[in-house]
């Protein structure tokens, strides 16, 4: 019995580490999170006050925004991205010249510091002599954009600029992560379709695409969480409150932006919450749309 | 001449379709239309790098810049590029950066691939329940923990050290959870055996299991150090010492000060991204393989 012991002893051990780590930086601050987000600092006191701050927030129109922007531009970042780098991903695997150098190329961007591409593109859409409308000018466009200036709603606006920096930086990722799936598609799928006389985009539509579910559950669950916890490009293009007129300000830049310059932690972490439970519903909403439609499907045939 | 043109062209068509009407020919024009494109794309990716390294070698674009971007500089001069050393101790930023990834990233192997033994080969009671703990990482942003981090950090008397940028970071759920799928592919027939002849369970765990963990550990480093030498919003609550910016951390805080200077500013990025750009050439297909096998990215 004490050898048995002994021998799992080990294995305890072994786990130990990871889990003295877990506890410290992830379980503890999460509850922490939740904690804080009831409570008040009354002089130097933490005093209960209910759910005050999530009234408070729900009011709070600066929350309402960057909230409401977080979700614009990720809907419209993952809109972009993913029909295009399917498309990308799928002619980048027909090419038999260089594929594996396209590949690199592609994602250079990504090994690149976010605070690195972020800083060159605010220099490429300044609208005087950036790159972006030095070309513009050149083909003969007028008036040029005003890109970072333009707070509002427009296809040429800050949003818009911010939406292109991202597409080009995850590009390379997201036909990494496309061309992965691409080859799991088993081949007697294809083969079935080519002797039932399929052309190749009949075969892309009906084979290569249901096929590439997974991929595309993956993709959408991880993207829904990158866009909703989006700051460092945006911080570093707009400053923590999204500068022009917040109209780049998310609700992780709120949340920095209430903790560390408001000094309002409590208020903060109740920001935190909501972006947990956001994140919760999206992930679950994601699983089971494509989860529904294995199951209508699989009835269908 | 009309009537010329349209003989040529009444000759090019059948011309063209008899040229089709072979199957190589077809595939010819296939990849050469694919090739374009990528290239197309390929030209998007590399011309923002090649404009900054252009700007970045022009001494009067911090007067005046050309209103037609030029991608070659109209005066080159390395004088941004002392302007930029002068300025800021990028040195020691390159420094604190090296010191931190490779900190954090070693130990992030270590107990990602102890404990996700643990979970693949080990017999112990809870098992299933920690792993299953383990796991909600996975569903907790960073940056929904960060606010309470940060006061454990203060707490502690961790904030402005080395200590607070790696700690945080030497094990994790995900790290765990790739090891246990790849240890638990190992035949138990290789373990058993090593048991029998005496072997402590630690010593399998270097002598065996290790490596043949390669793959699986070339991944998670490219993913930690990706993870580490980028992060910004971490430095960013935790140390306010410029003698500890990391290059990406220093970079970001030089911005707000060297905006006006596009020279200068665009030469300080290139400090901070070219030598990540030279590795890559080297290690892309292992970063490339890496991402691919895991699916994450930096």
């Amino acid at each position: 019995m004490l050898r048995k012991l002994r021998k799992s002893l080990i294995w305890y051990v072994f786990v130990a580490p990871t889990f003295i780590l877990y506890a410290l930086f992830v379980a503890y601050p999460t509850f922490e999170t939740f904690r804080l987000s009831f409570f008040q600092e009354v002089a130097t006191r933490q005093e209960f006050v209910g759910a005050l701050h999530y009234i408070r927030l729900l009011g709070n129109q600066v929350f309402l925004a960057a909230l409401l922007n977080t979700a614009f531009l990720g809907i419209v970042f993952l809109l972009i991205i993913v029909p295009l780098s399917l498309v990308m991903a799928s002619l980048l695997n027909n090419l038999h010249v260089w594929p594996n150098f396209f590949k690199a190329i592609y994602f250079l961007p990504q090994i690149t510091s976010t605070v690195a591409v972020a800083l060159v593109f605010s220099y490429v859409f300044q609208p005087n002599w950036g790159l972006v409308n030095g070309i513009l000018r050149e083909l003969g466009v007028a008036p040029l954009p005003l890109w970072l200036a333009e707070p509002r709603y427009v296809l040429t606006g800050s949003r818009a600029a911010v939406t292109i920096l991202a597409v080009w930086v995850a590009l390379g990722y997201y036909m990494l992560i496309f061309q992965a799936g691409l080859q799991a598609v088993p081949a007697e799928l294809y083969d079935a379709a080519v002797v039932d006389g399929a052309g190749p985009l009949q075969t892309w539509w009906l084979i290569t695409i249901p096929s590439l579910r997974p991929t595309f559950i993956f993709l959408f669950i991880t993207g829904t969480i990158d866009a909703m916890s989006r700051f460092s490009d945006l911080w570093m293009l707009g400053g923590p409150a999204g500068t022009p007129a917040r109209s780049l300000q998310t609700i992780v830049m709120y949340m920095y932006q209430t903790a560390f310059e408001s000094n309002d932690f409590n208020l903060a972490s109740a920001s935190g919450v909501i972006l947990f439970i956001v994140v919760l519903i999206l992930t679950l909403i994601n699983f089971r749309s494509f989860l529904q439609r294995e199951f209508s499907s699989q009835s269908g045939a | 001449m009309a009537s010329s043109e349209n003989i040529s062209t009444a000759h090019l068509v059948p011309a063209l379709r008899g040229w089709l009407s072979s199957q190589r020919n077809v595939r010819r024009l296939q990849q050469i239309i694919i090739f374009i494109i990528m290239a197309i794309g390929a030209v998007a990716m590399i011309a923002p790098f090649e404009w900054m390294l252009a700007t970045s070698f022009s001494r009067s674009a911090n007067v005046a810049m050309p209103r037609i971007p030029t991608f070659w500089p109209s005066d080159p001069s390395t004088f941004n590029y002392k302007v930029a050393i002068t300025n800021l101790p990028l040195v020691r930023y390159y420094l604190n950066s090296l010191i931190v990834t490779v900190m954090s990233t070693l130990g992030y192997l270590f107990f990602s691939s102890l404990t996700g033994y643990a979970f693949a080969k080990g017999r112990f009671v809870g098992k299933s329940v920690l792993f299953i703990i383990l796991l909600t990482t996975l569903m907790i942003p960073f940056e929904i923990r960060m606010i309470p981090m940060y006061l454990l950090m203060q707490r502690l008397h961790l904030s402005d050290s080395y200590a607070a940028l790696i700690l945080p970071f030497i094990s994790g759920g995900f790290g765990t959870f790739l090891m246990r799928q790849y240890i638990s592919a190992i035949p138990d027939e290789l373990i058993d055996a090593a048991r029998v002849d005496g072997a402590s369970e630690f010593t399998i765990y270097t002598r065996i299991v290790l490596p043949l963990c390669g793959p699986a550990l070339a991944a998670l480093t490219v993913l930690s150090a990706l993870w580490r030498w980028n992060d910004v919003i971490w430095p960013l609550l935790v140390i306010s010492d410029r003698s500890l910016y990391t290059i990406t951390f220093g970079l970001a805080m030089a911005s707000r000060s060297q905006g006006i200077f596009t020279g200068v500013a665009l030469a300080t990025s290139a400090i901070a991204i070219l030598p990540i750009m030279i590795l890559y050439v080297f290690l892309q297909r292992y970063i490339i393989r890496g991402i691919m096998l895991t699916g994450l990215k930096g």
